[in-house]
């Protein structure tokens, strides 16, 4: 079963201007210690029509983590505008919390943003281009959806086929870069982190 | 007979394959398939019992339920005494449940579902052993075991005392493992598998009994699980599917001899389950009829493949009842209520049924006591150790007995009506962080967390650790817990009103999401678009090298880093429950002293966790003993004249003292040189407030209390100061190097090289203890001071590397042997059973300390239950009263009065009515007061006639000693009155 589980993620900060940088505050809890650190990572779906958009705005490790209940704040500077399709400024879209142990996923936190003209008149007739700097962001704090993963806590490669039977659907999911250990030379950047440049 | 499908009970269609009732009757657990994982599930007992419980919306029927193991659950189990709840499921593993201390429903984070846990049980184990499906688990009588089997054709024995620790893993089994079942005695236990086999194992040194194999050579197809099931008297052990002349039955097989000459036959399927009532019967006496002395019997139902239900008693030949097409498949778990007149029974198709007898069906149970004598009659020693749960049949011919036994009841009832009510009295957990309340701590948690910046220049946050594992201990605050609103967020007019009522968090949703889309056209799309990226993984989860966005540092990172680098002392107070709290310390004192080794660390961590203040102290302490031991030529040798190391002078070092709040010492030798003289500065702050002072000499070891501060120099002064700096007496000149100083209060306590020790009270300037040799203890070994410490009442304590501990008593002028961690006594004593949780708070103490925290005590109890129970007896006596001596010459009275009431318990539950009656009398002492007698009113601070009043409700748990605690009630009353 997974090691650890998120209590709570309350959003701070919230709403606030776009430019502001957001701010998760983070409740888990940890059956064991931890030997290696938890990676928790921020993802700003910039258009929903592609992943291409989507701009990780910032990874943090979390760590040492004893048995035990936790918390922290995890805050991430506001998304590269000018990496947001024009189109997509405005309007609805997801901001992610994931947590990665050893490579693997186990948690998605997903929330609805909607960013909105605070002024009325801006909000009827809004301009071609963004004005960012009126660009109010609101998280729907109170509706994270949440999609956990099983992953191999113990991270051992051999022990991944082992467990085969517990749930190979997920473990399929890992493209095979991601096994432990068998991460990529430092130059060779896997392809999807293209968004994060 | 009464039956009830309680369709409420179900795993939303899923198959259920096990439940079992709580000891205490109020609830009962359900494993199973979840979603798509395996579900464990707590129910509330009283809907089911009570058809207005049911309607009553105000009573949860769900109590709780866990979706933690991965793939579906086949065994839920209840410990004996009913604190742990173990399940066993097809991800390998078993995992033990506790429920958790905190108050208030919480739902799962991010859970769309309203239905909130009224209770918190928390997976406090995961035991991970077994490398296929686990079939079944088995708590042994008293919790000293828990087995578990597996398809991996093996049979795990867990020392429930010391998780995850394997005491045995049983190999014989050629096939998958379906079923166990201790023996009601303790001596074996049994279990069954697909390889048509039944074996009995001795627990005394886990060798195979027996092997039973002929009534199940027939066995043909397969059947999930097969729980055999032993009954309570312990003569007979009932198999699940076996055949006979080609028909499925149950076998019976008899202890003695394990003769397979009976089985319970009719079903026509193979019997999937069977399991004993907990009570024994016989027969209803009916009114008027001559009572006829009637053989006791046992009743015993029987589950199968063929969607019935039998009950039948070992007395008649035919079963009691069957009841046939009782669910839609295969029957998969009983269980039987405590007081044997409930069933539970839960099948594949998903629903339980319950049945209910009257006792005019079943027969009379057996009460304990009746039930303990046929077991001293059969194995000649009793098996329950009674808490007096049971008592109820005995004449009460007392009325404070009546009123204490009644209040007892009174007591324990609405623990089962309100789940709300015992709860009140948990500490609250706002404290749990050093009195800074969690508010605060979130409000500045951004700027106090501790972040730094790894090699390859990621950030790194040090989570804040709010509450430890095992303490049981959590903030209710934390669930529901509501976002910290910045002052201006009610500006805008879209800001909901962020409620943490989870009821009405969906209906807000509905509110919010209406009010932000009110005429627009595209919101829909995106919206489904998005959908999907809450559930699917990333293609690629990059690995740690794969993230070169954070490599870019902005310039306001780095002021924050700065900035939080400033702060571990900070940092280090309120978390000092953490664990990283431990490590912190000793990590920056490593970096001032520069010489103190990872592998030290390593070791405090192992040695637990110091939770008070006092602790961390000693904690210390012990660190820089061993520090001096390091040097090898330097060890103790056993001459005559002994020889202690004695630290080396470091430049500048600062050592934590435990006060109310935490002081800081902070040394530095040779600060300044003035006229030739070297001087050295000592400063001291706590809470702001700060002095420090002068010394002409370097100084080697500074400690202090909460009242002095003392302070050893190289060239032998010791002087002492009061927490404001002014100094208390003129340097006093040892006699030899000092190796350790501690301070307690108004005590000071040396230890010199020279092996001596003196141990002053500053305050009355008097010596307690003067220059005494540690000669009488460390002779003859070769064992060093591992550890020493003063306790708060001035008694000197000194731990050697041999596991022994000793205090000098400086009335007798002895050393006394208080602890041994290598003493047999300890490790076979076994009074678990005489232990309330409440005690655990009392426990606290020198002694505890010398003897670890989780003390070793019983280690090897469990191995022994199968040897003579006086030989235990007599240990666990010898035990306690040791703990008792010591506890009186350490002069710790709250460990004395814990240890104390653990012995009353023990004698009460043993029967030792000369033993009790001494002790009695010694806390009342004369009635009439005469001037010959030597009797004191109080021992250590404590009055003796208030030990009294405690321990005779302890005396009143056992009816058998309604006279003597009638006999002291009533002296006690007599002289309360005068």
């Amino acid at each position: 079963m997974a090691k650890v589980q998120v209590l709570n993620v309350a959003v701070l900060d919230n709403p606030s201007p776009f430019g502001n940088p957001f701010q998760f505050e983070v409740t888990f809890e940890c059956m064991e210690d931890l030997p290696e650190d938890l990676e928790w990572k921020i993802i700003y779906v910039g258009s929903a029509e592609s992943e291409e958009y989507d701009q990780t705005l910032d990874s943090v490790l979390v760590g040492p983590v004893p048995a035990g209940r936790h918390m922290f704040v995890f805050q991430a500077d506001a998304p590269n505008t000018g990496l947001i399709p024009e189109s997509d400024a405005v309007g609805v879209t997801v901001v992610l919390i994931t947590c990665t142990y050893r490579g693997q996923e186990f948690i998605r936190i997903g929330y609805y943003v909607n960013n909105e003209y605070m002024d009325t008149e801006l909000r009827e007739n809004p301009p071609l281009k963004p004005d960012y700097g009126q660009l109010q962001r609101n998280i729907l704090a109170s509706n994270p959806r949440v999609t956990r993963f099983h992953i191999n806590w113990e991270g051992c490669a051999e022990k991944m086929e082992d467990s085969e039977n517990v749930d190979p659907a997920p473990n399929a999911m890992l493209p095979p870069s991601c096994t432990p250990g068998k991460a990529p030379p430092l130059g060779l950047v896997p392809d999807n982190s293209m968004d994060c440049l | 007979m009464k039956l009830l499908k309680p369709s409420w009970v179900n795993h939303n269609g899923k198959p259920i394959f096990s439940v079992d009732i709580h000891p205490d009757g109020t609830k009962f657990a359900t494993g199973g398939q979840g979603e798509d994982s395996g579900k464990v599930v707590i129910w509330n007992m009283a809907p089911v019992l009570r058809e207005e419980d049911e309607k009553n919306e105000n009573i949860p029927k769900l109590l709780c339920q866990m979706d933690n193991h991965l793939a579906c659950v086949n065994c839920v189990r209840w410990s004996n005494n009913g604190l742990y709840l173990a399940s066993g499921g097809d991800d390998k593993l078993v995992m033990v449940w506790k429920r958790a201390a905190f108050i208030g429903p919480s739902t799962v984070f991010g859970s769309s579902s309203k239905l909130a846990n009224v209770e918190q049980w928390r997976c406090v184990m995961i035991l991970r052993n077994h490398t296929g499906d686990v079939m079944d688990v088995a708590w042994s009588p008293h919790d000293v075991w828990l087995a578990s089997c597996s398809v991996d054709n093996t049979i795990a024995i867990w020392n429930a005392r010391k998780f995850p620790e394997i005491v045995m893993t049983l190999k014989g089994h050629t096939g998958l493992v379906k079923g166990l079942t201790w023996d009601p005695v303790g001596k074996y236990i049994a279990s069954q598998a697909d390889d048509h086999s039944l074996k009995v194992w001795r627990t005394m040194d886990w060798q195979l009994e027996t092997n039973i194999t002929k009534p199940f050579s027939e066995c043909g197809g397969t059947t999930h699980v097969l729980r055999l099931s032993w009954s309570p008297d312990g003569q007979y052990l009932v198999s699940a599917h076996a055949m006979n002349n080609s028909g499925p039955t149950a076998q019976i097989i008899e202890r003695d001899g394990w003769k397979t000459n009976m089985d319970f036959v009719g079903h026509r399927k193979a019997v999937t389950v069977v399991k004993f009532n907990p009570k024994i019967f016989k027969k209803k006496q009916k009114n008027g009829s001559t009572p006829k002395p009637s053989c006791p019997y046992c009743c015993c139902a029987v589950g199968s493949k063929d969607r019935s239900l039998s009950v039948w008693l070992t007395s008649l030949k035919r079963p009691l009842v069957v009841i046939h097409d009782l669910f839609d498949k295969s029957i998969m778990d009983i269980t039987w209520t405590l007081n044997g007149l409930g069933l539970l029974v839960c099948s594949m198709d998903g629903t339980v049924a319950f049945l209910d007898f009257s006792q005019d069906e079943l027969g009379d149970p057996l009460n304990e006591e009746e039930k303990n004598a046929i077991h001293q009659n059969i194995y000649g020693k009793s098996l329950a150790i009674t808490m007096g749960s049971q008592l109820s049949s005995t004449i009460i011919d007392n009325p404070e007995m009546l009123k204490y036994q009644q209040e007892r009841q009174g007591n324990q009832n609405p623990n089962g009506a309100q789940a709300s009510g015992p709860e009140h009295q948990t500490p609250k957990l706002t404290n749990v962080l050093n009195g800074e309340s969690l508010e605060d701590i979130r409000k500045n948690l951004l700027k106090k967390q501790v972040e730094t910046r790894t090699a390859d220049g990621r950030r790194r946050i040090t989570p804040l650790c709010i509450a430890q594992l095992d303490t049981g201990d959590f903030s209710p605050a934390l669930f529901n817990s509501v976002p910290i609103l910045p002052g201006s967020s009610a500006s805008t007019q879209l800001t909901p009103q962020i409620s943490s009522d989870s009821s009405t968090a969906n209906s807000l949703v509905y509110m919010y999401v209406t009010s932000y889309f009110p005429a627009l056209s595209q919101p829909m799309e995106p919206m489904k678009a998005l959908d999907s990226r809450f559930t699917e993984r990333s293609k690629a989860t990059p690995g740690v090298t794969s993230v070169p966005l954070t490599i870019g540092i902005t310039p306001l990172d780095r002021v924050k880093d700065s900035s939080s680098v400033k702060e571990p002392k900070v940092k280090d107070e309120t978390s000092s429950d953490s664990e990283d709290k431990i490590m912190a310390k000793p990590l920056s004192m490593a970096k001032r002293k520069g010489e103190m080794e990872g592998a030290e660390v390593v070791e405090k961590r192992k040695k637990g966790r110091p939770r008070k203040d006092s602790f961390i102290r000693t904690h210390v302490m012990s660190v820089r003993i061993k520090d001096k031991t390091k040097e090898p030529s330097r060890l103790i040798t056993p001459v005559a004249v002994l020889k202690l190391p004695t630290p080396s002078i470091q430049k500048s070092f600062s050592t934590q003292v435990s006060t109310d709040a935490i002081a800081y010492l902070e040394v530095e030798n040779e600060v300044s040189v003035v006229s030739g003289a070297r001087l050295s500065q000592l400063k001291w702050s706590r809470d702001g407030r700060e002095w420090d002072t002068l010394l002409t000499s370097r100084i080697t070891i500074a400690t202090g209390s909460s009242d002095i501060v003392a302070v050893a120099c190289e060239d032998r002064t010791l002087s002492v100061f009061t927490t404001c700096g002014r100094r208390l007496i003129p340097s006093i000149m040892l006699p030899a190097p000092l190796a350790a100083l501690h301070c307690s209060g108004h005590f000071v306590m040396v230890l010199m090289a020279s092996a001596t020790l003196s141990v002053w009270d500053v305050q009355k300037q008097t010596a307690l203890v003067k220059n005494e040799s540690l000669n009488p203890i460390l002779s003859g070994t070769d064992a060093t001071v591992s550890q020493s410490f003063l306790t708060r009442q001035g008694v000197a304590v000194v731990s050697l590397s041999n596991g022994k501990t000793y205090c000098f008593n400086s009335s007798l002028e002895t050393w006394n042997l208080i602890a041994d961690k290598q003493d047999s006594l300890v490790q076979c004593a076994d009074f678990r059973n005489c232990v309330s949780s409440q005690d655990a708070l009392g426990s606290m103490g020198p002694l505890a300390l010398t003897q670890g925290r989780n003390l070793s005590a019983g280690r090897l109890a469990s191995r022994l239950s199968s040897t003579p129970h006086h030989l235990q007896q007599g240990m666990t006596l010898a035990f306690l009263e040791k703990q008792l001596a010591s506890a009186l010459i350490l002069l710790s009275a709250s460990e004395y009065r814990h240890w104390l009431l653990i012995y009353a318990r023990f004698l009460v539950n043993e029967g030792y009515e000369l033993r009790l009656r001494e002790l009695c009398q010694d806390l009342l002492g004369p009635v009439h007061k005469s001037s010959s007698s030597s009797w004191e009113p109080t021992v250590l601070g404590l009055r003796k006639r208030d030990l009294l009043t405690e321990v005779l409700p302890v005396i009143g748990q056992n009816l058998r000693f309604q006279r003597l605690f009638t006999e002291y009630q009533d002296q006690l009353e007599l002289l309360r009155l005068k």
